[in-house]
């Protein structure tokens, strides 16, 4: 039984807005700070919690597992208990023998470097016998079908991999409360189908579990309840029944994602290209593309961006990427689709020939382009967009990427994006959201024609999703060519012309 | 347990057999101890990473290490006593360089890369090491690794961009590299501590650990080697050989 009683919390420093909160268009940006909330989640319930960007569900998560106030510092008042024991005044080593948590990021959950200590961690932690851990590991990795992740580096495994050893090493603890602080922002619909049985698993062993999430119609079917929040307030609650009842546009109307499974469209796909004979014998990986919603016939030489040749080869000699031929329209919104794994980020990296290993040429008006000169030509907007914020005012950033600083043309840019306001702001002092803008502003100052996004709505809640989406079609509305890497279906129906897959031949 | 055992490459040292040696190569190599004295020690101390480099196949590692040694000793031995004034001394500085620093720096690098955190913290425990040492140490297991995947999402940035060296934007170059760099870093390090704490690190009660140490015959014939270099070392420098 965990129970929150008339509980309260700010933020003392700046802890609340270092996570998430998008903070759109002229909005104020809502930091995670809760205001008297009341909530009691009984054992063996699956409670799921959503609401917008910055709503305050991670902070109900960390006020379960102890990080507020024991690691993140603030003005708490009221009480959180779990099973009459008051977590704020509990150690969190104490914590961590009841309570076990799966976070967003999976660059940054893990202690160990292998993934096997990774799994024994926090039993070793609680100092259970040798021979007991070793059963339990063993247990879980058969259980959870994880013989090849074992004994790898984490360093080398992908997003929907290592979040799969984060649950793992959830299950080896064997806690009666599991919480989950958007486990799926970083996985693909294969990956979130697996997340989704094991939530099940959980859930019929008895365990209770909390989920704060943005995408929620994967957990539509296994949550007892719902709690929807807005501004640190719970709006509503919901039970079963009034789940079932809720409609996709009562969700909208709220700022939530759909709860209606997004299916990908039955495939009639016209095949563009065909995979290569030669490196099908060749080498293990091959990447195929298939294209839904256009053809071949409607293609002009003028209006295609021609991509040759693409190959990737890792040191290892491994192939990750064989494209030899693919069409892509000009002047539209493409998205790139594909199991986590499949060479999506490999992909962006040989379009923008970033590395050397990239190989392959591309054809865009009636001009060939080689690695090194596309560089020039195509802008990539990143997932972590800071890691392409350098300078210390958001006007420099784009006056840097402009060829001629122009001031004046910086301003319109700026403006267009809602972001004048803040052009002498420093760019890491923004808000997420605010951040992705700039870097949309320094790729339109670049004057580049083909623009690239990167999972540019991952943990993004459907009010922002839909402005990712306008910009999308702004920029397309002034005639660039947008290509965007992503597993969201919601933002693919609401702006996307063109869907093309990109598919691991090697593991059909 | 079949699942944990079954391809597991053991190295070929225990932890703290490649404690001390990091220990000798620090406190004879880069801190020149003993000077003249212990002078063939100090080669040997050098190859010695080398050595086991290759065993760990790590090949590229290895074979820079070959690559700058031979250069340094011929530039050192060839070279040096033909040339006069400040070619001398360049020589003599960049020599002293490789043959000071690049031996330390590549047992470092062999002892990061063929030793998990699990084994690393085993062998601490063996040897009392309170946990507040440990844990911090530890952490740069994979504190380092992760910045070093930072650095080359920025790198890519930064070309995308079409932001290089030189030019007149060099020295800004620097901090356009570094900001990002912090604040990944800050942000990172509060997460991966966050993590770790909700998983119960840091409690009062002994840990246990999974992974088993224990000396085996390549650690005796290290011990041997290297106690049999000290001893030759002090003989020679007391006058004794």
């Amino acid at each position: 039984m965990i129970e929150l009683k008339n509980v309260s919390f700010t933020y003392g420093s700046e802890n609340g807005i270092e996570k998430g909160a998008a903070g759109g268009v002229g909005e104020t940006v809502s930091n995670g700070s809760l205001n008297n909330i009341n909530l009691s989640i009984k054992d063996g319930e699956c409670l799921l919690i959503t609401g917008g960007s910055g709503c305050g569900k991670t902070t109900i998560l960390r006020l379960i597992n102890g990080l507020i106030p024991n690691f993140f510092e603030g003005l708490l008042s009221g009480s959180v208990t779990i099973n009459g024991q008051n977590v704020s005044q509990t150690e969190l080593y104490d914590t961590a023998k009841t309570v076990s948590t799966v976070f967003q990021n999976p660059r940054s959950q893990f202690f160990n470097v292998d993934t096997t200590s990774e799994l024994a961690f926090a039993c070793e932690n609680q100092g259970m016998a040798r021979e007991e851990i070793l059963r339990r590991v063993n247990r879980t990795v058969v259980e959870m079908q994880l013989e090849p992740l074992m004994n790898k580096s984490l360093f080398n495994l992908s997003g929907g991999q290592k979040q799969k050893i984060a649950c793992a090493s959830v299950a080896v603890t064997g806690n009666d409360i599991i919480l989950l602080d958007e486990p799926s922002a970083n996985l693909d619909l294969y990956s979130i189908g697996e997340l989704k049985e094991l939530l099940k698993k959980w859930k019929s062993e008895g365990k209770t579990i909390v989920v704060a999430e943005h995408r929620i119609s994967y957990l539509w079917d296994i949550a007892d309840r719902t709690v929807i929040l807005n501004e640190g307030q719970i709006i509503k609650e919901l039970s079963r029944p009034q789940m079932y009842k809720l409609t996709e546009n009562d969700l909208h109307k709220m700022g939530l994602r759909t709860n209606k499974d997004c299916r990908v469209k039955p495939d009639n796909d016209t095949e563009l290209v065909m995979p290569d004979n030669d490196t099908l014998s060749s080498s293990g990986n091959n990447t195929d593309l298939s294209s839904s919603g256009l053809t071949r016939g409607s293609l002009s030489k003028s209006n295609i961006l021609l991509l040759q040749n693409f190959r990737y080869k890792y040191k290892t000699g491994y192939l990750a990427l064989s494209i030899p031929q693919m069409q892509i329209p000009v002047g539209q919104i493409t998205a790139i689709t594909g199991n986590n794994g499949d060479g999506k980020t490999t992909f962006l990296n040989c379009l923008c020939g970033l590395g050397h290993r990239s190989k392959g040429t591309i054809e865009f008006k009636g001009k060939t382009y080689k690695r090194k000169a596309r560089q020039k030509l195509v802008y990539l907007v990143m997932q972590d967009v800071n890691h392409q914020l350098f300078t210390e005012s958001v006007m420099d950033e784009v006056l840097i990427s402009q060829l001629e600083p122009n001031e004046e043309e910086a301003h319109k840019i700026l403006a267009s994006l809602d972001l004048d306001d803040f052009a002498k702001r420093h760019p890491q002092s923004l808000s997420g959201g605010q951040k992705q803008r700039v870097a949309v502003a320094c790729a339109i100052a670049s004057g580049r024609e083909i623009l690239l996004f990167d999972e540019p709505t991952s943990g993004l809640d459907y009010t922002h999703m839909l402005q990712i989406g306008k910009i999308l079609r702004d920029l397309k509305a002034l005639g660039k060519t947008v290509i965007v890497v992503t597993h969201d279906r919601e933002l693919i129906e609401e702006c996307c012309d063109n869907e093309m897959k990109l598919l691991d031949y090697s593991k059909k | 347990m079949e699942v944990l055992c079954s391809d597991k490459k053991k190295s070929l040292l225990d932890p703290r057999t490649k404690l001390l040696l990091l220990i000798f190569v620090s406190v004879f190599v880069i801190g020149n101890a003993g000077g003249d004295a212990a002078a063939e020690f100090r080669v040997i101390l050098n190859y010695t990473p080398l050595l086991f480099l290759l065993c760990a196949r790590r090949w590229r590692a290895f074979l820079f290490g070959v690559i700058f040694y031979t250069f340094a000793y011929a530039f050192a031995v060839l070279l040096m006593p033909h040339c006069k004034g400040f070619l001398n001394f360049l020589i003599l500085a960049m020599t002293g360089i490789v043959l000071r620093f690049l031996p330390g720096i590549l047992t470092g690098m062999y002892v990061v890369s063929t030793t998990t955190v699990s084994e690393f913290i085993c062998a601490m425990e063996r040897i009392h090491v309170p946990q507040t040492i440990t844990i911090p140490l530890s952490v740069m297991f994979r504190f380092f690794p992760t910045v070093a995947e930072e650095a080359g999402s920025i790198n890519k940035a930064m070309s995308m961009r079409d932001i290089k060296f030189g030019g007149k934007k060099a020295l800004q170059m620097i901090e356009y590299r570094l900001i990002p760099m912090m604040t990944c870093s800050v942000k990172i390090g509060q997460e991966l501590s966050a993590a770790s704490l909700t998983r119960g690190l840091g409690g009062p009660g002994k840990r246990t650990n999974i992974c088993k140490i224990g000396f085996g015959f390549c650690d005796i014939l290290v011990f041997l080697g290297l106690g049999a270099g000290l001893a030759f070392s002090i003989l020679r420098a007391c006058g004794v050989l």
